[in-house]
């Protein structure tokens, strides 16, 4: 069984925009990091290399964070895997590999710091594929080329992603605030 | 609902601090709490310990262990006494609470600050003092009180005495510790008492290698005179629902 979407739901993610250019996502996700309440996060990019750029550059910027990423070893992305799990680190950068929707409890933030290409691959970074679905937040950070791929994944999808508000209420992303 | 009753940092300090809990972990550390010592003064330490309290470490349970460690790092004896005071504080908000609707969330809460002040106290060798909290006085009222109350105190309680199992002091036999368990093996063996509380009870005597059935009998529960005589610290007071967080 190859194909897990109709296993994915949306429901009980809250999902918002930021739309900004290239050069100021780092400061975007810096205000990121100050305003919301991160249990751990996964912070998504669309390359190989722009995961090991991001990681090292936020890693100097004082974030804990491990990376993750098609071109390692399978024994070395399930040791980081694995890790990420226990609490080791609080933020997760990576690629497109985790497709079966995140299942890690601790997880409440999500991060498109780069918009996927199609909608299926939002399905599977943002969806939750557990029973309850327990709650999350998605922030994607929207260039001005993604535009068009934020209007089609949203119609496909049958969903609303808005832009990010001032304040963000606890209530949607944090369990014990509902 | 928010943090204002304590004098609280300008909005550019406390991003920075929310950064800083947003990226506390094991490896980070040392550079966090140098980071941490250097941005806080001890002006804003009550502020810190209602965030750490209200905002981390009462829905954070997974990282309980990081703030025990952030703390016995940081090492300062007036921010362990604001944690410790601002736990108990929250801790009796929602002990005090409305629990006639079933909160599941509120429920959850206490039971992650029972753990908490356990690792704060009896995991440290130091007392849960009978001002500061009756413990067994707790289990004897919400015992009288019915259901509703028995299934916030008995998760809280048994949390709160899973932390004797880190300490020389308060692990069985410690009195103090054994008096209570006594109560809980009373209540226990109560007929109707609702599975999931007969299990906390169970699981808390598996933690502290006791066996249920060799816990000395007691009645201290079904002695109503003395439940007459209690301070009354599960009941609610004034009709605050709000838990505080």
């Amino acid at each position: 069984k190859i194909n897990l979407m109709d296993e994915l739901t949306l429901k009980g993610v809250t999902q918002y925009y930021a739309y900004l250019e290239e050069r100021q996502k780092v400061h975007c996700l810096n205000t990121l990091f100050s305003k919301l309440q991160i249990n751990q996060s996964i912070i998504f990019c669309n390359s190989v290399q722009r995961v090991e750029l991001l990681a090292k550059k936020i890693t100097q910027l004082g974030y804990s964070c491990f990376f993750m990423h098609s071109k390692m070893a399978q024994h070395h992305r399930n040791r980081v895997f694995h890790d990420f799990r226990n609490g080791e680190c609080r933020n997760l950068v990576c690629t497109d590999l985790l497709t079966r929707g995140i299942d890690i409890q601790a997880v409440n933030v999500v991060i498109n710091f780069d918009f996927p290409k199609t909608s299926e691959t939002y399905l599977h970074r943002i969806g939750r594929s557990g029973r309850f679905g327990h709650l999350g937040l998605a922030i994607n950070l929207i260039t001005h080329d993604d535009r068009f791929n934020l209007f089609s994944t949203e119609q496909q999808l049958k969903t609303e992603i808005k832009p990010v508000p001032k304040e963000i209420d606890k209530r949607l992303y944090v369990a014990e605030y509902q | 609902a928010d943090l204002s009753d304590k004098k609280p940092p300008s909005q550019d300090l406390q991003d920075k601090v929310h950064f800083l809990f947003n990226n506390l972990s094991t490896s980070t550390l040392q550079q966090k709490v140098e980071e941490f010592t250097a941005l806080v003064g001890d002006e804003y330490y009550d502020w810190v310990a209602q965030y750490l309290v209200m905002k981390r470490t009462s829905i954070e349970p997974n990282y309980h262990p990081l703030y025990m460690n952030f703390l016995d790092t940081v090492n300062n004896y007036n921010l362990r006494k604001a944690v410790l005071k601002e736990t108990y504080r929250n801790i009796k908000v929602i002990l005090s609470s409305d629990k006639t609707s079933n909160n599941f969330s509120d429920r959850a809460i206490l039971k992650n600050l029972g753990r908490w002040l356990g690792m704060q106290t009896l995991a440290k060798n130091k007392p849960i003092l009978h001002i500061d909290l009756a413990m067994k006085d707790l289990v004897l009222e919400a015992y009288h009180r019915g259901q509703q109350d028995l299934l916030y105190v008995v998760p809280f309680v048994a949390k709160v005495l899973e932390a004797c199992a880190d300490s020389k002091v308060f692990k069985p036999p410690n009195p103090w510790v054994m008096a209570i368990m006594t109560v809980l093996g009373e209540l226990h063996a109560v007929h109707d008492l609702k599975l999931n509380l007969k299990f906390e009870v169970e699981v808390l005597c598996k933690h502290l290698s006791l066996e249920i059935s060799e816990l000395p009998p007691s009645n201290f529960l079904s002695d109503t005179e003395r439940a007459k005589k209690l301070c009354q610290l599960v009941s609610q007071k004034d009709k605050q629902s709000g838990t505080g967080t």
